[in-house]
């Protein structure tokens, strides 16, 4: 469904990003995992466009696009077929939680207001915020954001939806809450692409594994064969020691 | 205070007041509301980074905000009709407040705009929107909320400023003053007096100012209860 090929990024002199390749099936859960500064976040962001790929090809439902060259148009077409969890939330900070679901919907895809507003309660309720729907971003907890946030990224039923570092922000008891939703999703059968440091997520949820390390791909593996037997010793070296 | 100042006092009243509300009110209503759509545009176009525009409107910023507006009023008033360009005084008060003001403007709203963490026009992008949908839809909206108190500011500044207005024969309220002035002999009094006047618009714009933070800063304080 889809698929990046080649994916080279810098930022001034340092190369983040050195060639990455990367399949998603649709039902797939993907973990990406690695140590701090592999790349992750980047090879996510330029997924999304938010940073411009130096080169790399993306298909997306049989068509090509050229990752550097994408047009402002191309880029928007795809957004609106993808969702994004950012790590900070990134909830409008003028908008209810409501609001903050039905934007996308009635303003970026000129959805009926009426039908946007259930779809957006629908969304609350299934990430356990019925009643919430009128409260400010400000007014609720970590934990509560992140989830308003996931409906957001799912309130268009993407075809695919973007994690990134969707629990690094929040404490133990607030990041069981927002993996609670993830997991939840996970189990109906959405795609999403995760990047992650919980490992219990990775081994337990996604179905694939992608263990990144300096700009590049170590191993991408099964995830029950990565955490059983994983093939490169630098992922062994990752493993060892990690409570999961 | 004796009886013959407060007689003239309240006879010279209606002749200042009046002014006031014909002239220094509408001229700072008018030429602010120019002000602040110039500012807009100003600091839009520097914010979003728009080729050849961005270096003109960082010029415009640098030649209104570096000279006198009384300089300016005089540019405009006096230097114009010489080379054909006659403007009457009032509109000229009105044109000169309104390129000098939106300077400061723009550089308050582009603050404002910068001060929009980066991550609510990325969130904008990733719900699907376009630039120009996030900006108007939810970067806009909070920027304008830290830039009230300022912009409230200069508001205050200008409505005293429209006493330059004067100097280009704008019949404002300084100006109604100084005819009273020399029809009463009084000058302390007659200058305090106006002085009043200014701080009673002053206040009723203060006042205005709060009213207008209160219903901006619904979003930010516990608002589920409203």
């Amino acid at each position: 469904m889809l698929e990046v090929r080649g994916l080279f990024k810098s930022f001034g002199q340092s190369e983040i990003l050195r060639g990455i390749d990367l399949t998603v099936e649709k039902g797939d859960v993907i973990a990406i995992i690695g140590p701090s500064g592999s790349g992750k976040t980047t090879l996510l962001r330029c997924m999304n466009y938010l940073e411009r790929a130096d080169a790399g090809q993306m298909v997306f439902d049989d068509v090509t696009y050229d990752m550097k060259l994408v047009t402002k148009k191309e880029i928007l077409d795809i957004r609106r077929r993808t969702g994004f969890v950012f790590q900070n939330y990134n909830l409008f900070a003028n908008k209810t939680a409501l609001k903050n679901i039905t934007e996308g919907l009635t303003t970026a895809r000129k959805i009926p207001a009426e039908e946007a507003r259930e779809t957006g309660l629908r969304m609350l309720e299934k990430v356990g915020l019925a009643g919430y729907e009128d409260y400010y971003p400000a007014s609720l907890s970590g934990g509560q954001q992140q989830r308003v946030a996931i409906a957001r990224a799912i309130a268009p039923d993407p075809e695919v939806i973007y994690f990134d570092e969707p629990t690094s922000a929040l404490d133990p008891e607030l990041t069981k809450e927002v993996l609670e939703v993830m997991r939840a999703l996970a189990a109906e059968g959405s795609t999403m692409v995760v990047v992650t440091h919980e490992m219990a997520f990775a081994k337990n949820v996604a179905n694939k594994v992608i263990f990144m390390e300096g700009g590049r791909i170590v191993e991408a593996a099964d995830a029950e064969t990565f955490f059983a037997a994983p093939a490169q010793d630098r992922s062994r070296e990752f493993l060892h020691g990690l409570d999961y | 205070m004796n009886e013959r100042i407060i007689h003239i006092l309240i006879d010279s009243f209606p002749k200042i007041i009046l002014p006031g509300i014909a002239m220094t009110i509408p001229l700072t209503v008018i030429a602010f509301s120019l002000a602040l759509i110039i500012g807009l545009v100003t600091a839009m176009i520097q914010f979003a980074n728009v080729k050849v525009l961005k270096p003109l409107a960082r010029f415009y910023v640098w030649v209104v905000r570096g000279t006198p507006l009384l300089v300016q009023l005089f540019v405009v008033f006096y230097g114009l009709p010489s080379v054909g360009i006659l403007i009457d005084p009032f509109p000229a008060a009105v044109i000169v407040f309104a390129i000098n003001e939106g300077a400061y403007s723009a550089e308050t709203i582009r603050s404002a705009l910068e001060a929009v963490p980066a991550g609510q026009l990325e969130a904008g992008y990733c719900a699907g929107m376009t630039y120009m949908q996030t900006m108007r839809r939810i970067v806009l909206p909070q920027a304008l909320r830290t830039a009230v108190p300022p912009l409230s500011n200069s508001v205050i500044a200008m409505l005293k400023d429209t006493s330059l207005a004067a100097n280009i024969t704008v019949a404002e309220m300084l100006m109604a003053t100084q005819r009273a002035v020399s029809v009463y002999y009084e000058p302390l009094w007659l200058y305090l007096e106006v002085g009043l006047i200014y701080l009673l618009f002053t206040t009723l714009f203060t006042w205005l100012q709060r009213r207008l933070e209160k219903r901006l800063n619904r979003s930010v304080k516990g608002a589920q209860n409203a």
